[in-house]
């Protein structure tokens, strides 16, 4: 699914060059459900940017599926990410002005799909996270863990290959946050692949896998039975 | 169609701003349309009132002070020539007429022959025109207008009354049928005496202005060459170019269509400037939409659209922004010549091309100035987009 190797990325800071990715190189399976785990500043953003391809590495090749992503143009990168990837953000990053229904609406209409069915699919994956009684509500109508499905549903409408989950728990208390690890488990025994990055170790253990960034580098990997 | 959609969604989250940016092309719209509409509305009236004058109509205007060689008898002869269907000398002055205890100032007192009528188009209401033998024997007699009848003696069946000025009595032999007012003023103040009568009592010697009419609109040409040689012919000796000159009303109607077209092109050039202006605020408006909705657009670019569809989302916008703004202003400028034809005593019309001139431009300065913010929008980096708080 995910091959990375000896990606590099640098920026810029006020005449400083900084290495936010230093030669990484790791797989990811299909159906796997891997934690991205680093303190802030490790680089770990820059990373999930990068398997988003919501950016593009210095040097190094990243094929997602098969396909060489550094190839590929700004068109058919945006395709990839309408097809393959669905994104959960810490900040859920829903748009303010449409209601649940029409921000899960949203990536299909990127797709092209024909509103009768762009609307039955919605209205499918909100069900799948237990918002079926939501879907006229705006995001400012919805609680920080209801915002947080309506941008699941976002994200699993397109049917991807990855789910790319960036502190999906960091806005969200305790409770809240075991709620939606909870539906990220289900979602993974569906046989998604989840790719989930935190700073945080518990919620880091609750995935099958977890790989450590420190300092742009991958840090061996660590026994999760531990 | 989604675009659109998205378009109008996004106009009505933000209804005074909208609003505020449609109202520069709403302006620009409107005063391109309402002035060229007066600058037509111009053009036409002068064309009408040249026209009722009638476009056959020929001035022949000597300069000369002295050794003036146009006589009467010269006049007849003019009549003669090819293309030339009447002549009459003209002469015109001003003063206080009185009948009893009347007065009347306004009055045009003209001086001019049997033809003169013909010449100008006028018709008899009551009585006849002057004739050859009140010329011949300079009778006291005289041709009202209805406003100098009225005024005078209160009423225009007045044949057979009659009038002082300068201390000569007058006998009315004819009242005009009414004319109106045209652009060469009102018609009906008309005071005509015979020639001979008005040459003592003006104290002019000789002839300065002659009317003429051609046999028909399309040998008007043919009549002012043949009075140019026949004047060219008197004026032997003298330096032709300064001794007279021939005024033509289809050449004269020519100049002032061009005038007036020159007028409405300068309005509609103005007008312009204001709809250009308006665009520019389409522009400001769009760049800091898309300053503001930075994220929105990082969303949307994580979420799988492409360059391609925030391109159009903002292009859209601006269009369907600058559409509105361009119908509204359409629609009111409408409004405002139905409203102003009254007040401006000109009859108005939006002609469809104007109408779609304008709203084409707005369409066009749509897309010219929303591309620029649009494009902006499509090159954002979504990583950059969505790392904007």
């Amino acid at each position: 699914m995910i091959k990375m190797r000896d990606i590099t990325k640098c920026y810029q800071l006020g005449g400083e060059k900084v290495h936010a990715l230093d030669r990484v190189s790791f797989d990811i399976d299909d159906g796997e459900y891997v934690a991205i785990i680093g303190p802030s500043g490790s680089g770990k953003s820059t990373l999930m940017n990068i398997i988003g391809c919501l950016d593009v590495q210095d040097s190094g090749t990243y094929h997602l599926d098969g396909v060489d992503t550094s190839k590929y143009s700004g068109r058919q990168l945006a395709r990839l990410r309408s097809t393959h990837i669905g994104f959960i953000f810490q900040g859920f990053n829903l748009l303010g002005k449409l209601n649940a229904l029409e921000n899960v609406e949203l990536p299909l209409i990127y797709q092209g799909v024909g509103r009768r069915q762009r609307r039955r699919r919605a209205e499918e994956a909100l069900s799948s996270v237990g918002l079926s009684d939501r879907m006229k509500h705006r995001p400012s109508q919805l609680s920080g863990g209801q915002q947080q499905r309506v941008a699941i549903a976002r994200a699993l409408v397109a049917n991807p290959h990855l789910i790319l989950a960036d502190e999906p728990t960091g806005n969200l208390d305790t409770a809240t946050g075991n709620e939606i690890m909870g539906l990220f488990e289900q979602l993974h025994e569906q046989g998604n692949t989840i790719v989930l990055i935190t700073h945080d170790r518990g919620v880091a253990a609750r995935a099958q896998r977890a790989l450590r960034i420190v300092d742009g580098r991958i840090q061996p990997e660590e026994n999760q039975e531990g | 169609m989604q675009s659109i959609q998205m378009a109008f969604k996004s106009i009505l989250g933000n209804k005074m701003r909208s609003f505020l940016t449609m109202l520069g092309i709403i302006i620009g719209v409107l005063s391109v349309v309402v002035l060229v509409s007066i600058g037509q509305g111009a053009n036409q009236s002068v064309s009408a009132s040249i026209q009722k004058m009638g476009t056959n109509l020929l001035s022949v205007n000597i300069r000369m002070r002295r050794n003036n060689p146009i006589t009467l008898q010269r006049v007849n002869e003019m009549r003669l020539l090819e293309g030339v269907a009447q002549a009459s000398p003209y002469s015109m002055s001003s003063g206080t007429l009185k009948a009893g205890l009347q007065q009347y100032e306004d009055g045009s007192i003209i001086a001019t022959t049997p033809g003169y009528d013909v010449i100008r188009n006028y018709s008899m209401a009551q009585g006849r025109f002057l004739t050859e033998p009140d010329v011949n024997n300079r009778s006291f007699v005289a041709v009202l207008g209805q406003e100098a009848a009225e005024e005078l003696f209160g009423s225009t069946r007045v044949v057979g009354e009659s009038f002082t000025w300068m201390g000569y009595p007058f006998t009315v032999v004819g009242i005009l049928d009414e004319i109106g007012t045209s652009m060469a003023g009102s018609g009906d103040n008309l005071i005509l005496i015979p020639y001979t009568v008005g040459e003592r009592l003006f104290q002019r010697k000789g002839i300065s202005s002659v009317y003429v009419s051609a046999a028909s609109s399309e040998e008007v040409s043919t009549a002012q060459e043949s009075l140019t040689a026949y004047m060219d012919n008197l004026m032997v000796g003298a330096s032709s170019s300064t001794t007279y000159n021939i005024y033509n009303q289809a050449t004269a109607l020519e100049t002032l269509n061009t005038a007036t077209s020159t007028l409405t092109l300068m309005l509609g050039g103005i007008a312009a400037i204001s709809l250009l202006v308006g665009g520019i605020g389409i522009m400001n408006i769009m760049l800091v939409s898309v300053s503001e909705r930075t994220r929105e657009i990082g969303i949307r670019k994580a979420i799988g659209a492409s360059r391609r569809n925030i391109l159009s989302q903002f292009l859209v916008e601006a269009l369907v922004i600058s559409l509105i703004g361009g119908l509204l202003g359409l629609g009111i400028s409408l409004l405002a010549t139905h409203f102003l034809s009254p007040v401006l005593k000109m009859e108005l019309q939006v002609s469809p091309l104007i109408a779609g001139v304008a709203i084409a431009f707005s369409l066009t300065i749509g897309v010219v100035f929303g591309l620029y913010p649009a494009n902006k929008a499509s090159k954002l980096l979504p990583v950059m987009a969505l790392r904007h708080e």
